[in-house]
Formats: C-alpha cells, structure tokens, sequence
C-alpha cells in the first residue's frame, strides 16, 4: 500500500466513523443537550455533513455539555485576539507563495521552429 | 426559552442577496467561458471539461476573495453591513463552486486511472522536494476540506453548541483556506500563463484581501489601546438615548451593550445567550431588551431573562465621571444584578443655540 492509497483509506474511516458519530448523535444526543432541536427534525439531515468532517470535535462538545464542565466565562471570551496572528500569517503567506511561484515560473518562446534533438526509434 | 431550529431561514432581504450572488455566479461563469477566452490565453483548444473546470475554478477564488474582503471593509465602514449579514449563503455557495472544480478535474484527469480517482490525483505527482512541480492539488485539497468544514458548520445549531469562541476559532480556518488557494493557484494555473491579465487579475485580488484585513487589525488595534485602563469609555452622557444602547469594545475585544432605560444605565454583555446576537442593536420594551435575532429578551439590570425562562448573560458596572459614562471591563456572572446608575442632565453646549436646547430637551 502506497502513502495516497493509506490516506484514501484514513479518509474513509474518518467518513465511516463520522457516519455512526451522525446517526448517534442526531436521533439521541442532540435532544440531550439542546432544547432548541427538540421537535425539530427537518433541519438535522443539514448537520451531517458537518459531523462526518469534525466528529471528534462534536464529541468533545457533546461530553463537555453533558457534564457541564465547560466555564461560564468560556462562552463569551472573544477570540478577536488571534485575529492579528491570523491575517499577518496569511498576508505573509500569500506574498511568500506567490513571490516563489513567479520566481520559479519558466517561460519559453513559444513561435520559434521545433528542433529535433534525437534520432526518433526507427519502425 | 426555545426557538426551534429550521434548515434555513430566509427573510426579503436574504432572497434578494442571494439572487443577486447567484446571478452574479452564473454571470462570471458565461463571462469566463464565452466572452474572454482569448483574454485568458484559452483560445487555444483545450476540452470543454478543462475549459469548465478553470471556469469554476477562478469563480470559487473570486467569490473566496469577496467574502474575504466584506469582513475587514464592514468593519471600516458601517454601509458594507448590509453584505455582512448573509454571508455564510455565499460562503456555501462557494464551497459548491469549489466542488464543482474539483470534479471537473477528478473526472477528466483521472477519469480512466487504474485505481481509485482520488488516489490517482494523490499519487500521480509526488515531486514535494521542488517548488517548480509541487503537487499544487494537495493546496487545493486542503482549501476545499477547509472550505467543506465552514459551509458544513454554517448553521446556527453549530454556533450554539460549539459556543463562538470555538466556532469562532474553527471559521479562522478560512484564512488558512485562502492562503492554500493562493499557493494552489501560485504554484499551479499561474505557472502555464503565457498572458499576464489573469496573473494580475489575481494579485489584485489577493492584495485587496491583505491590504483590507490589515488595515481593519490596525484600526481595532488602535481603537482598543485608546481604551486600554482599568475603565474603558462607553460614550458621553448625551449621547444615549431612552431605550437604546451603546456598545462599547473592551480592550481584550469583548463588547459591552449600555442601555438607557427610565433615566439609568446598565450594562450587560452585547453576546446573546442563545447564539452571541447583537443585544445591544435591541430596543427596551417594559424593561426587557430583545435580541434582533431571535426574539430572545433579557433585563437590562440583572441579565436574566424573565421567568419561565432560565437564560442569564453577564451584567458589567458602571459610572460616570465628569460627562462620560464608563464600564468595568471585569463581567459579573451571568444574572448578577446590579443597580442602574442615574444618568445625569449633559451639560448644556455653549455652541448651540438656546432656543434649539429648548426644544430637543
């Protein structure tokens, strides 16, 4: 098994995972933990693709809140922050990438005569 | 208190923005294919699959770009708001736009390969010690993973139960995104421009998005080192008016709602409870402000919503010194009460004229 055919196969196991993760915690743990979506059913379907990506995210929170361990605070401390260290890394980034990216583009004339370096294999 | 979920909620206003996004979509996409082909170096014959997949391609970074671009230009000025609002409709959309890249290049480049398509595109260039050549696809592998987690946990349910810190967190994914999109381009489409006009079509739009969100980052910073000290200003006494507030931003980025209610102030976190709505865009009725997102009301002097209902957000204090009100940046637990602090008369402005004093008092 080569690496692209092991990350193929992780990508469907996170998917497969993700899937049981889903039918779990959408028919049970949701109306555990959120009164809003009790009687609600038509916007679930919505949330599985998003369960199936971050699974172990949405089982962190799910134990989180049934065991109340989060911080009140938790909830309202702004994340306004990590904003600056966010967009300087991209900005630099961007200019990092695209720098290099014109710097190793090749060009070559496009109108002049095909040369023939080699014989070609006789029939 | 409970509102109950729906998959998607619409209003006038949503309609119209997204009429106005897809039509905008579908007008890129007829530009890009059949009015600028020789501008974009593709009158040379390439298949109508490849032709479709740049289509889409170039559509998902532009709209990447303009979403990118709302956030920092609402923050500079106020009348971009309105775009602000709607904006993870465009950001699914983009995700599909996206998409729709992706299987024009799987099902054309890998459609006859012995194995599975995506292992073909993972296996097919595997040259990660050289910049000229990199496997550029696994950029746009990562964008488009990005790019699927942000459309997928757009829905308020996932606000709500991931708290916005956390969503908040996971949403700064779309710069890592567009960062991967740019060395997805950089390193891949711009390497075969024998024409300039898409090379620069494309800076342009990645330096609008770095020149806008560092220009909104200093403008916060700025903002907030004025207001940095024990105490951060809210507004001066005559600026507030009965059953409105004003917001004030802390220096650690919280913000604050200052009501005026019967005379007295109070304060209370501008973060709904239910999912971080604007309470301080909310009118006073009966004591009570209302969240403009969904209904839910709370006291503007204890946090607590009125009785059956249980949810509670953090109360902040109060004073005023000379004409300008201020608040403690250190939040009291949700439904802490605390007792409205009188608003005292502003003091007349000499500037004006009296007879006007008289009749706005």
């Amino acid at each position: 098994m080569n690496v692209a055919e092991a990350l193929v196969m992780v990508m469907q196991a996170w998917g497969i995972i993700g899937a049981v993760v889903a039918a779990v915690f959408l028919t049970i743990g949701i109306d555990r933990i959120d009164a809003d979506a009790r009687g609600a059913y038509i916007f679930r379907p919505l949330l599985i693709p998003g369960v199936l990506l971050i699974w172990p995210l949405v089982l962190w929170r799910w134990w989180q809140t049934e065991t109340e361990r989060a911080a009140w605070a938790e909830r309202y401390r702004p994340v306004r922050a990590s904003y600056g260290i966010a967009v300087v890394l991209m900005s630099l980034g961007i200019v990092a990438i695209v720098t290099l990216g014109l710097s190793v583009r090749q060009s070559w004339p496009a109108d002049i005569a095909p040369l023939q370096l080699s014989e070609g294999a006789r029939q | 208190m409970s509102v109950k979920y729906i998959p998607v909620q619409w209003n006038r206003n949503k309609w119209i923005y997204d009429a106005v996004m897809l039509t905008g979509v579908a007008l890129f996409l007829w530009v890009f294919l059949y009015l600028t082909p020789e501008v974009l170096s593709h009158e040379q014959p390439v298949t109508a699959q490849i032709h479709n997949a740049r289509a889409f391609g170039a559509c998902a970074f532009v709209m990447l770009t303009v979403i990118l671009c709302i956030g920092p230009a609402a923050r500079l000025d106020r009348r971009f708001l309105p775009l602000l609002y709607n904006r993870r409709h465009f950001g699914v959309m983009t995700a599909f736009v996206a998409l729709t890249h992706a299987g024009y290049i799987l099902n054309w480049y890998f459609a006859f390969s012995s194995t599975d398509k995506l292992v073909g595109l993972l296996y097919a260039n595997a040259s990660l010690g050289q910049i000229a050549g990199f496997p550029f696809e696994l950029f746009g592998i990562f964008a488009l993973i990005c790019l699927l987690i942000l459309a997928a946990t757009s829905h308020d349910f996932w606000l709500k139960f991931l708290t916005p810190p956390i969503w908040k967190r996971l949403h700064y994914l779309i710069y890592a995104a567009y960062f991967s999109v740019a060395a997805h381009v950089s390193l891949g489409i711009l390497q075969d421009q024998k024409n300039h006009v898409f090379t620069v079509l494309f800076i342009l739009g990645a330096s609008a998005v770095i020149v806008l969100h560092i220009a909104a980052w200093l403008s916060e910073r700025r903002e907030i080192a004025a207001k940095d000290g024990a105490w951060a200003e809210v507004a001066c006494v005559g600026d507030f008016r009965e059953g409105y507030a004003k917001i004030a931003k802390l220096a650690n980025g919280d913000r604050v709602a200052v009501y005026l209610m019967e005379g007295k102030l109070s304060a209370i976190s501008n973060a709904c409870a239910h999912q971080n709505g604007p309470l301080g865009e909310g009118k006073i009725i009966d004591c009570l402000v209302t969240c403009p997102w969904h209904g839910f009301q709370y006291d503007v002097r204890s946090g607590r919503s009125p009785a059956p209902f249980t949810e509670k957000v953090p109360t902040y204090r109060l004073r005023v010194i000379g004409d300008m009100v201020e608040v403690h940046p250190d939040a009291n637990p949700p439904g802490t009460y605390v007792e409205p602090v009188p608003l005292p008369e502003p003091p007349p402005d000499p500037a004006r004229d009296p007879a006007e004093q008289g009749a706005t008092a």
